[in-house]
């Protein structure tokens, strides 16, 4: 895991997973998802094809499609952050299981486990991702308690390479 | 600031120093003194012992290799707000 694309790209993962989370928990059970129109259907088809869903949108894009515009870019952004990159898309969903898990998202620990599995994960893959999430859960609340102080955040080489699309800097 | 004192390595017993040796060599980096969190574990083997082998077991490669879960406990990490 080395390089500061890999990261960059997890963060992605990681606060775009907490965005549809926080909307689908909170207001999944008391809004209703708009009525797919013909500003939102090659949006929601899009959708659809992405999940393999056979009709269903995820709550979270449903809500949002009350604003096409907005569930546009909100897709857009969604798409790019789980499509296969410099991590591939079955790793940034166990990233996002991991998240929804931690942050005791109901909608979000259903909806990546749901993924995981048709990606291919097998139980045995999931309980690992759980374990982690376990053992970490429990690491960061002792460090916490402890006030500790990070002493590796060093250990990891530098990257040095340049910004996407632009020119290596001297040093 | 930690709201404890923690111990240098060689105040630890002969048992827990070989902890540290192991736990050297997971991170695979040379620390001046073992990271905190190993310090704190050694404070209690029978706590420390059994929650250390649990994270190995669950860092150890299988679906998912040590790297990806190394990202994974920093996701989780990230998400609640441990700055250690």
């Amino acid at each position: 895991m080395v390089g500061d694309a890999l990261w960059y790209e997890a963060a992605m993962v990681v606060g775009i997973t907490n965005a549809l989370n926080v909307v689908a928990d909170a207001l999944g059970p008391l809004m209703s998802p708009a009525k797919p129109g013909p500003d939102v259907a090659a949006i929601y088809d899009e959708i659809r094809a992405f999940y393999a869903t056979g009709g269903e949108v995820p709550v979270p894009f449903g809500l949002a499609a009350q604003d096409p515009g907005y569930l546009g870019d909100l897709w857009a952004a969604v798409k790019r952050a789980f499509s296969d990159n410099h991590l591939s898309r079955r790793v940034k969903t166990a990233l996002a299981f991991a998240v929804s898990l931690t942050t005791r998202s109901a909608f979000g620990t259903a909806f990546h486990l749901g993924e995981l599995r048709r990606l291919g994960v097998g139980e045995g893959g999931i309980m690992e991702v759980v374990g982690v999430t376990q053992m970490f859960s429990s690491y960061t609340k002792i460090a916490d308690t402890l006030q500790l102080e990070p002493d590796m955040g060093g250990i990891a080489p530098v990257d040095h390479s340049p910004a996407p699309a632009s020119e290596p800097r001297e040093r | 600031m930690p709201t404890v004192r923690l111990r240098d390595a060689e105040e630890y017993p002969e048992p827990a120093r070989r902890a540290f040796e192991l736990s050297k060599q997971w991170f695979n980096y040379d620390f001046p003194q073992p990271a905190a969190m190993s310090r704190v574990m050694a404070w209690d083997p029978h706590f420390g012992g059994p929650h250390g082998r649990a994270m190995k077991r669950a860092m150890a490669p299988g679906e998912f290799s040590r790297g990806e879960k190394e990202m994974v406990a920093a996701a989780v990490s990230g998400v609640n707000a441990c700055g250690y």
